[in-house]
């Protein structure tokens, strides 16, 4: 596993802690950061370092793992699996996911961005999260 | 000059010491209790510093000058002791006053902790600091008692008054299982507060110390209990008796190395790595709010069970937290009932 995985949380965020936690892994595991075979820290270790309760980070795990990308062990954290082929794709999940950046790419334009650039942007991170 | 004289000064410059050395072992940016900038804590902060110990050494010296007035002439109805114990005392409290008001300043530049938390998705070695056969050592060792104290089992004293070497050393295995659940707890339930880097590595050497010596006080206990438990065997007691010392020396000396490393590092290890190794962390990761005089650390929101003391070095439990107060009644309550039921 490499150094200097982090996961952060904000306490401000109108995001829920579990989610912020779940997305910031899921940012590690498709960046490839994460790699099958890598152990997670188990849940209480993760939760006392965050200063959150244990089941919100349980929580985020559980997200992940029914995602595909973990392996939940029992008092031992949880997994990275190997995720080549992605599982059936969930048509309102998409959807939902598609709406939200449409939103973004409407702030980032109201915000001044040209479509050019969110268009670069976003190939940008599109081709970051596949390195 | 007595030598109740002596001692009783002895007490007021140590608590001096003590009391001037205090601020250096807080994070640099933790200033009498209180989460400054660490900006405010190497600049204004230093002349409250000075300010806090010029008044711990008046205190001290004003102590040492009455105790010098009192000791002379011997006062034969006790009433002479009694004033010196009260100066000394007095002393002690005077310098907990200059602290708290030093603190009451501190407050003043109190920086709000910060929205962010950050932690590291490496797993640490939380395993007791030697391993489970390390751990287990203390039971060897009372286990081995109880079967010596079997083979001269006609030679045990038997009668009312008379203690049970067995319930001695039952007695000393709920000790060791005491403090191994605190060295357990320790490295698990507490919080990393460096994320990663040097400043971790050094806070996580910091914490196996402090469990460690946890782990070293089981064995004390252990060999102690066992001392206690063979010296009413009187064929026994008189051939080991006074050899029990030599075998606690070396966990005597690594109290004292350990000690002083300790002194040497500050509160998880900060003084042992580059400021720069250590720029992104900040205080201790526990707000202000929560501690009480410094000393007691009351948050019911925060999973960990023990976190780094602020009055001092080393940890403190978690008094909001169940799991904590589990430990604190086993602490309290095992040993008083097992006391009375084993003796």
């Amino acid at each position: 596993m490499a150094g200097a995985l982090r996961v952060s949380l904000n306490l401000e965020s109108p995001t829920p802690a579990y989610r912020q936690i779940a997305n910031d892994l899921r940012r590690h595991l498709v960046e490839e950061r994460l790699k099958p075979g890598d152990l997670l820290p188990p849940v209480r270790q993760l939760a006392v370092d965050l200063g959150v309760h244990f089941n919100t980070v349980a929580l985020a795990y559980r997200l992940l793992a029914d995602e595909g990308w973990l392996e939940l062990k029992r008092r031992r954290g949880a997994a990275v699996l190997e995720r080549n082929a992605p599982r059936a794709v969930d048509r309102r999940h998409v959807d939902h996911l598609m709406q939200q950046l449409g939103q973004i790419v409407a702030e980032l334009r109201s915000a001044g961005m040209s479509s050019r650039q969110i268009s670069a942007a976003l190939h940008r991170l599109a081709e970051g999260a596949r390195s | 000059m007595t030598s109740a004289f002596w001692g009783m000064a002895l007490v007021v410059t140590v608590n001096a010491v003590f009391f001037h050395a205090m601020p250096r072992f807080s994070r640099p940016d933790i200033l009498f209790g209180v989460t400054v900038s660490e900006a405010f804590a190497a600049g204004a902060g230093r002349a409250l510093v000075s300010r806090y110990r010029a008044i711990v050494w008046i205190g001290a010296a004003a102590a040492l000058a009455i105790l010098l007035l009192l000791q002379a002439p011997r006062d034969e109805s006790g009433r002479g002791a009694m004033l010196m114990t009260g100066v000394m005392t007095g002393s002690i409290v005077f310098a907990h006053v200059a602290w708290q008001l030093a603190r009451q300043k501190a407050r003043a530049h109190a920086v709000p902790p910060s929205d962010v938390r950050v932690a590291s998705l490496v797993t640490r070695d939380t395993s007791l600091p030697g391993g489970v056969l390390f751990a287990a050592g203390p039971f060897a060792i009372l286990l081995a008692t109880a079967l010596l104290l079997y083979t001269y089992l006609d030679d045990v004293p038997d009668g009312p008054d008379t203690a049970n070497p067995f319930g001695q050393l039952a007695f000393g295995a709920i000790l060791v299982a005491m403090m191994l659940t605190m060295a357990l707890t320790l490295t698990r339930r507490s919080r990393q507060i460096a994320v990663d880097g040097p400043a971790a590595a050094v806070e996580q050497r910091f914490r196996r110390v402090n469990a460690l010596g946890l782990v070293l006080a089981g064995y004390a206990a252990a060999i102690l209990m066992s001392a206690v438990a063979v010296k009413s065997i009187p064929a026994l007691g008189d051939t080991l008796s006074g050899r029990w010392r030599f075998v606690l020396l070396p966990l005597m000396l690594f109290n004292f190395g350990a000690t002083l490393w300790m002194l040497r590092v500050g509160q998880g290890g900060y003084r042992a790595v580059a400021p720069a190794a250590r720029r992104e962390v900040r205080g201790d990761a526990t707000p202000d709010r929560a501690w009480i005089f410094d000393v007691y650390y009351v948050n019911p929101r925060d999973p960990a069970m023990w976190v780094e003391n602020r009055f001092g070095l080393g940890y403190t439990l978690n008094y909001g937290n169940w799991r904590a107060w589990l430990l604190i009644i086993g602490m309290m309550l095992v040993p008083m009932v097992a006391g009375r039921l084993l003796f």
